[in-house]
């Protein structure tokens, strides 16, 4: 008897598999293996230059646009092998949308920029309908609904990386990637965000990258922890926070690793 | 009793240095303002004593340029449409082919083809233009004429051909650095939304340079106005106007090259032509500039919309 046909939920949405990455003589990642399930929320936390950015970046072959990087093991995308011949960068970054640390609205309208990427894969449409979808569920719609068409460098740099997450949730990606989304904004703006995040649990896969410690805990369901490149601990939020199996995560979860 | 020195205090050097500088670059900024005060001040009293011999209205009407005949006639509007006429035709190819250029280099070209072009770009700018011109007459002329037989030796579009690869390097220059300007982020944003790279180009990066770029055009284009060598050389020095490319006209800066040195015998009406078609081309050249700046000014305001 043949085994019975696995559910795709058992596919995670990413996996790692002894994933290396290196710039010229830098390492940046050292053989990290682990898989995300989807519509989860999963956390990277780890210390600065640990490889949490270029494991974000892995997930949607960001890494190849630097000069000189050179990346060994694999990357799944819903179990198909993201560097395969026949797999389209273009069609990745599609469905695997990434949000940067920095804000990087482009210097054109709201609508402009919510319109980019639909507009880049030729969406059919009705591109309003699509630009309020996206920015309601970022949480920005009821700001900027006025005016769509002022100038999105007028915005508040917590509105700004709405205006990103807005963005890339309009091209309805199955997987978001957060890149240090808050670690530029105030308190207040973070608080914006972080709800923001939460509400798009529901219909996402996402991945958080984050320097803080307490932000991980709060919106994430499994938390891995990053050091020199490695994957040190991978696991439940709670577990890995109340009772750490590596010396190395206790240590940076006390503090005592900044 | 000794009085303790900190290390370096007694550079009564440094001192004077530092009290000197202001003054002495004060000294270079006056005199580059006084410079352009006397300049214009010439050309507006000699103009002004020209014109007060010669009607303005028909200076400005008239079709007829023929200052040196026995009954001289000083109509401009011959030498202005020549020079606009090589402006327009130095910019047809010098502009698409200086902004084509920058693009590539600052977003596609690697990192050797970019040095190296770079490099000939810079070597471009440093060709006199005495050098530009005699390649017009022995080599762009000839080719034109074995394409177009009936091409004169002196021609508009061998001009304008070289004219316009002679503002190649400031359109490169100029428009890389407002290219530059633009965050390189922006470039890995647009690729993370699933654009190509030429895409995020041509509706991203370039429309955020553009009034650095617009700039760059205005600035390569005022170069063009006031060339003069390779203008004479090339097009000629043709009384006859003629909107034919394939024949020769005169410019205001070849009448100014031509008729300034020794042509005009101080005083008389055909040396005042001569400041009255300096004047009229420094308000050609100076309005490009402002019309430059007018365009980037008002982008700015716009909010990079």
């Amino acid at each position: 008897m043949s085994a019975p046909p696995s559910r795709t939920d058992a596919v995670p949405a990413l996996a790692a598999d002894d994933l290396s990455v290196s710039f010229g003589p830098k390492t940046a990642l050292a053989g990290v293996t682990l898989s995300i399930p989807r519509g989860r929320v999963v956390s990277i936390i780890g210390p600065s230059a640990s490889g949490k950015t270029t494991l974000l970046r892995a997930f949607n072959r960001l890494n190849e646009l630097t000069p000189g990087a050179v990346t060994t093991g694999a990357v799944r995308f819903n179990g198909i092998d993201l560097h395969g011949g026949e797999v389209d960068p273009v069609e990745v970054r599609r469905r695997i949308g990434m949000v940067f640390q920095q804000a990087t609205v482009f210097p054109r309208s709201v609508f402009d920029n919510v319109a980019f990427g639909p507009r880049a894969s030729g969406y059919g449409g009705d591109l309003h309908e699509l630009a309020e979808e996206a920015l309601t569920a970022a949480g920005l719609w009821s700001e900027v609904a006025e005016d769509l068409d002022a100038p999105a460098l007028a915005l508040s740099s917590g509105q700004q990386q709405r205006l990103c997450i807005a963005r890339t949730l309009a091209l309805k990606p199955e997987v978001l990637l957060l890149d240090e989304p808050t670690s530029a904004l105030d308190p207040a703006a973070t608080a914006r965000i972080e709800s923001s995040i939460h509400a798009l649990k529901r219909d996402h896969t996402i991945v958080l990258a984050t320097h803080g410690r307490r932000q991980a805990a709060r919106l994430s369901d499994l938390t891995a922890y990053l050091a020199g490149g490695e994957l040190v601990e991978y696991g439940p939020t709670e577990t890995l926070f109340t009772n750490p199996r590596d010396p190395r995560t206790e240590s940076y979860l006390t503090g005592r690793i900044p | 009793m000794t009085v303790a020195r900190l290390p370096g205090a007694g550079a009564a050097s440094h001192g004077l240095a530092d009290r000197l500088a202001g003054p002495v670059l004060l000294a270079c900024t006056v005199a580059a303002a006084g410079t352009l005060v006397a300049l214009a001040g010439v050309l507006g009293v000699e103009a002004g004593r020209f014109f007060a011999q010669v009607s303005p209205v028909r200076f400005f009407t008239e079709a007829d340029w023929t200052p040196f005949a026995e009954e001289p006639r000083f109509g401009v509007l011959p030498l202005l449409a020549a020079t606009a006429q090589i402006t327009a035709g130095a910019g047809v190819f010098g502009v698409p082919a200086g902004l084509m250029t920058a693009v590539y280099l600052e977003h596609y070209a690697g990192a050797r083809t970019e040095r190296a072009l770079t490099a000939v770009t810079a070597l471009l700018a440093g060709v006199p233009t005495v050098v530009y011109g005699c390649f017009a007459l022995d080599f762009v002329t000839p080719a034109l004429r074995s394409l177009w037989p009936g091409t004169e030796a002196f021609n508009a579009l061998s001009a304008c051909l070289v004219v316009g690869l002679m503002i190649v390097p400031t359109v490169v220059l100029l428009s890389r650095a407002a290219l530059k300007s633009v965050p390189a982020q922006l470039m890995e944003a647009g690729l993370a939304l699933g654009a190509s790279r030429g895409r995020v180009v041509a509706r991203v990066l370039v429309p955020a340079a553009l009034g650095g770029i617009v700039a760059a055009v205005f600035l390569a284009l005022a170069r063009a106005v006031g060339e003069t060598m390779i203008v004479t050389l090339a097009a000629g020095n043709q009384a006859q106007p003629t909107w034919s490319p394939l024949e020769g006209l005169r410019t205001l800066t070849a009448f100014i090259a031509q008729s300034g040195p020794g042509g005009a015998p101080s005083g008389s009406l055909q040396y005042g032509a001569v400041f009255a078609a300096s004047a009229v081309l420094l308000a050609f050249s100076w309005g490009l500039h402002a019309a430059g700046m007018f365009l980037v000014s008002r982008r700015r305001r716009g909010g990079a919309r």
